[in-house]
Order: structure tokens, then sequence, then C-alpha cells
């Protein structure tokens, strides 16, 4: 019941507008609907954009990408004015007209962020026809977690996961969909999402020859930390980046965390504006103040993602990310997997 | 009492066969039917064909992966049962032995694992034998190995070793109970006729506490056929089994129909099997 009040408030509020945009705005009129993932919209920052622009915000969190498509095209974009969503599933929401394009000026901050991200051309999915619809936010990276006392020098190639000399010392991840993905880089396929048949059977080829080096495959960080303690491991994928690189350092493990040359596989989200955002400018307010230099360092500590402004442990400046993208196929390509795992 | 029950048969009559019929056939008749119904319909490219077909049966015997996988599955789980009973049988027949309190007490201390979860009784399985876990360690402790042995983990061995310690309390029960059941008269009479205990335990207690084995085949056949996380945990890179292959039907490939045609064909090969324990058990009692 209270959403419905707000709503009509809202509503009445934006018929308001032309006349409030003339004279004084009151600041308590002022409202940002914001829905985030746990870790992106924390309380004190909330407090302090509050303060800075004088608006309420009311931020929601979502647990599954799921959820962000339900609420936000069942509400065909009216419930809520900003979300954050990964560049992969953001391609859906541009498509059903769900997003409304940024307007950079309104974005001083995003001048300053780090070369990777500042010229959002070259990051794919965030632009569509010339406008930009996503602001880099937060990433990690899936790299390679090394033993430092076993992997000397530290690696700088996937094909690392291949040697010989590492038999039987490799934690694989299980899921076909990525492992084709990577294999597919190191093989120096272009796009990795969209593998012709040709490649898939190459990519199949190369997975089955990484079986012999792996001792197992792991679902979850705490699987594959385990698996690390009670065996000789040398390399991991890793999945779940600096989450699992962090656990690790916890549990007094001597490992390093590198991204290939080849490039390593990594999800980006990103902020984006929904078709129904009431104040546009207060939006671009907001994603302004979240990627500024402070919160930005501060997102990268409490949950130890990377960010898109300060440098931290998922990648190096040099380092060459792949976004991931929705594939070609993930029935195929995980039965594939099953092949895979059935070969001798 | 029969009386009142007699003059309210209007009402109970209709609400004890509605309740009687009803719950099975809402809890466990329509929801197989809907699991049946699903296995034929098909996803191709990653969308759902709502027809039906046979599509997902004929993948099972056209593809070359499943047959062999359903196989070596199959061999397994023999090789589990056989081995549970192997090692359950002698526990049984301690207990079964026991009297008085110390009986019921051990077999409590048989059954305690039952109570845990089952993920952290496979991470100690996983800690003991891992290359550097407690079997490692203290065979390389007594000298008896130069390096950690990985024969028995992250292999198809592990998952029968898993399998089998997991298991071995569904073994020990029906067998328990079977020894049990034989009256001590029977046993009197052998020594008194002059029976070596070889004997007595040969031709009396074997052969009727057969049905008790053949229980315990069935159970432990069935449940370590359905296992999906044993394989996934201890298994390794070639410790893969159907279980595994009907489970990633549901999750990354999304292609439930398939997953379900598969589990009615691995319902194909459990029924007989318990039909046959089944079997066993009916041709005791006539007798």
């Amino acid at each position: 019941m209270p959403t419905k009040l707000t709503r009509r408030v809202m509503l009445g509020l934006a018929l308001a507008a032309p006349m409030l945009l003339a004279g004084t705005v009151q600041s308590d009129a002022k409202e940002l609907r914001v829905l985030a993932w746990q870790g992106y919209a924390d309380d004190d920052w909330v407090k302090e954009f509050e303060t800075e622009s004088g608006a309420t915000v009311k931020v929601v969190f979502i647990g599954t990408d799921d959820e962000i498509w339900a609420k936000i095209k069942g509400s065909e974009g009216q419930d809520f004015d900003l979300f954050a969503v990964n560049t992969a599933q953001l391609q859906r929401y541009i498509d059903a007209g769900l997003t409304t394009a940024y307007d950079l000026d309104k974005l001083p901050n995003q001048k300053e962020v780090l070369e990777r991200f500042r010229d959002l051309s070259k990051v794919e999915g965030v632009m569509r026809d010339g406008k930009v619809y996503a602001i880099p936010y937060a990433f990690d990276s899936i790299g390679i977690i090394y033993d430092k006392d076993k992997v000397n020098p530290p690696p700088d190639t996937m094909d690392v996961l291949w040697d010989s000399k590492y038999q039987g010392k490799v934690l694989a991840y299980d899921n076909g969909e990525h492992n084709f993905s990577f294999t597919a880089l190191t093989l120096g396929i272009a796009d990795p999402f969209h593998l012709s048949a040709d490649d898939m059977v190459k990519v199949k080829d190369k997975l089955i020859a990484l079986k012999a080096n792996v001792l197992s495959f792991y679902t979850t960080p705490d699987e594959a930390l385990q698996l690390y303690k009670d065996n000789d491991v040398a390399l991991i994928w890793a999945n779940y980046g600096q989450q699992q690189v962090k656990a690790m350092l916890d549990a007094g493990a001597n490992i390093g965390y590198v991204n290939a040359k080849e490039g390593a596989l990594a999800w980006l989200d990103t902020w984006a504006m929904t078709s129904g955002v009431q104040d546009k400018d207060l939006a671009e307010a907001w994603v302004n103040f979240v990627i500024q230099k402070k919160i930005s360092q501060q997102l990268s500590e409490r949950t130890g993602f990377g960010n898109s402004a300060v440098e931290t442990g998922s990648a190096g400046a040099g380092d060459k990310l792949v976004w991931l993208q929705f594939v070609e196929d993930p029935t195929k390509r995980s039965d594939l997997w099953n092949e895979i795992k059935t070969a001798p | 009492m029969l009386l009142t029950s007699q003059k309210r048969r209007g009402a109970s009559g209709l609400l004890l066969p509605l309740i009687a019929y009803g719950l099975p056939l809402f809890f466990i008749v329509a929801p197989f039917a809907g699991f049946l119904l699903y296995s034929s319909f098909r996803v191709e490219a990653g969308v759902m064909h709502y027809d039906l077909t046979l599509f997902n049966y004929r993948r099972f015997f056209v593809d070359a992966i499943f047959i062999p996988v359903m196989l070596k599955t199959c061999l397994l789980c023999l090789g589990v049962a056989l081995l549970t009973v192997l090692f359950g049988y002698p526990v049984a027949f301690l207990l079964a032995s026991l009297r008085g309190r110390l009986r019921y007490a051990l077999l409590i201390l048989v059954l305690v694992p039952l109570l845990m979860s089952y993920v952290i009784k496979i991470y100690a399985i996983r800690n003991i034998l891992g290359g550097n876990g407690l079997l490692n360690k203290a065979l390389l402790w007594l000298g008896l190995i130069d390096e950690p042995l990985k024969f028995f983990v992250f292999n198809l061995n592990a998952v029968l070793l898993a399998l089998t310690v997991l298991l071995i309390p569904f073994a020990v029960l029906p067998i328990f109970l079977s020894l049990e059941r034989i009256p001590r008269n029977l046993l009197e009479a052998s020594v008194d006729l002059g029976a070596s205990r070889l004997q007595t335990f040969a031709r009396i207690i074997l052969p009727m506490s057969l049905p008790g084995v053949i229980s315990a085949l069935t159970f432990v056949f069935v449940l370590a056929i359905g296992d999906f996380l044993t394989p996934q945990m201890v298994g390794g890179q070639s410790g893969f089994t159907f279980g595994r292959i009907i489970y990633s039907q549901f999750g990354t490939a999304f292609n439930w129909p398939f997953g379900a045609a598969l589990s009615a064909i691995l319902a194909l090969v459990v029924i007989p099997v318990i039909a046959l324990g089944a079997s066993f058990d009916r041709s005791r009692s006539r007798a």
C-alpha cells in the first residue's frame, strides 16, 4: 500500500514538475528509487548522498538476475529510477526499451575513472547507436590462482593449465559454458561466446586434453579451498575471482592471482537508468556520486570486487579483460561438456 | 464405538477415501504424470517445444555417451551393494549375537551417521582420502609409501569407496532384522544334532538371513544409483556417473525434458531391482 501511495504522489509531482522547476525545488519532495545488489548502495553512502542532494533514496536489494528482470519488466520501468545490472543481461533491457540514455556531461567523475572504463565505446555492451546506456561500476575477472611454491615463475598464459608438469594438480570449474569460453580464448578464437561448429570441435578436443591435468572439478569456492588444503594443487581456474583469492589468503595459502595474456573472462556490473526515470538529473547525480574514487575504494574494500575508479587485485592496468556475454547455445555447450566428462 | 462409526458413515465414508486416495493421487501420481509429460517435450537451441514426442528417449539410445555411462554406473552401484553387504553382514551378525541393552546401544551407534549431513560426511571422507589426507599422511609416516597415493581419490575407486562407507548402515539394518528373526531354538537344535558352528552358519543362519541380504542389496543399489553428489565431490575427472548427467540437465543445460526422460529411464532400471527384492520377501513369508 505505501508504495502505491508514493507512486501516486510521485505522479502528481511529475505532473507538477514544470512548475517546481520554475520555482525553488522543495528538497523533501525528491526521491530516488534504486534497485541494486547488496554492497552496491551501502547505508553510509546513501546518507551522504541524501545530505548532499537533499533527496531521499529508497534502495531495494535483489538476489538474482531474474529478480531484476521481473521487477523492471514487470513495472515497465516505472517502479525504479536506477538499477544495477551486468553487461550481458543489460542487452535485453535495451532491446525492450526499458532504459534511458545517460548525458555524460552530468557525470564528471566518469572522466576520472580507470583507463579501461574511460572511453565507454571500448567497453563492450554499454553503448548502443552512439548512446550510453550503462555506467561501469563493479567487476571481477576469472583469472588463475597459482601456488607460489609450486609454480615459479608466475604463469602468464592459460596454456599453463595444460602443462604436463602440473598433471593431477589443476582444479577446474564444473561448468561447460565458461570452460568453452576460456578455452576458446586460449586457442586464440576472437569471439569466445559465439563459436562456429568447427571451433566447438576444436575447443572440445582441447578440453578433453585438459582433463589429463585436472585433479577435480569444483563448484563452490569453499570446495576449491578444501581440495587445495587436502591435496597437492598447483593451479586453480578461479571462477569466483577475488572472493576465492581472499578465502584462500585468509586460510594462509601462499598463492598469487593472474589474468593470463590471452585475456581473462570477467563480469561487469553497471548502473542503468530505467525508461520510467522520474528525475533524470537526480539519477545521474547518484551514479556520479558512487563512481567517485572514495566510494569505489570502499566498494572494493567491502565486497572484494574490482571497481571502475581505483586499481584493485581483480585486474592490473595492462590486463586484457573479456566481458562475459550470453553464449550462442548454453544447452549445446552443456551437452558437449557431458561428452567431455565421459571421454576416456 | 462401532455404532457411532456406522451412524457417521455418510460424512466420513466420503472423507476417508478422499484422503486415502486423494493425497497419494495429488502428491505422487500427479507429479509423476507431469514429469512423464515433461519428458516428451523437447528443447532445441534453448527453446522449449511443447509437442509430444519420444525425441528424448530416442536420444538416449542414439547418442554414443549415455548407454556406456549408464552401464558403468550400474556396475559401480552393484559393486557398492556387494561391498556394503560384505562389510555390513559381519557387523549385523555381531549385533544380532549380542544380548540385551548392549545390542541396541551398538545398533544405534551404527545408525548415528544417518543423522549427519550427507555433504559433511563426504567432506570428511575427502579429507581422509586426499593427497595430503589423513590416510596418506599415516602411510607416509609409517614409511609404507614414499609419495602420496592417488589411487583412492578423485576417480571411480573413490566414488565406490565413499558410497560404500556412506551406505553401510542401510545394509546393516535389514540384515540385522533378518538375523534377529531366526528362532533361537533352531540354532540350539542344530547344535544338539551335532552340527559345528560353521555348519550351523552355512546351513541355517545364512539361508535364513538371505532375504535381509537381498533387501540390503536392493536398498543400497537404489540409493547409490540415484546419487549425484558423491561422484561430483570425490569422482574427479573420471568418476562421472549417470546421476551427474541427469543433474546437469536441470542446471546449466536447462533441458528439463531431457532430464525427465533420463530419470524415467533410470526408473525403468530401478523398478525391476526393487521388484526383485520384494519378490524375495514375499516368497519367504509364504514359506
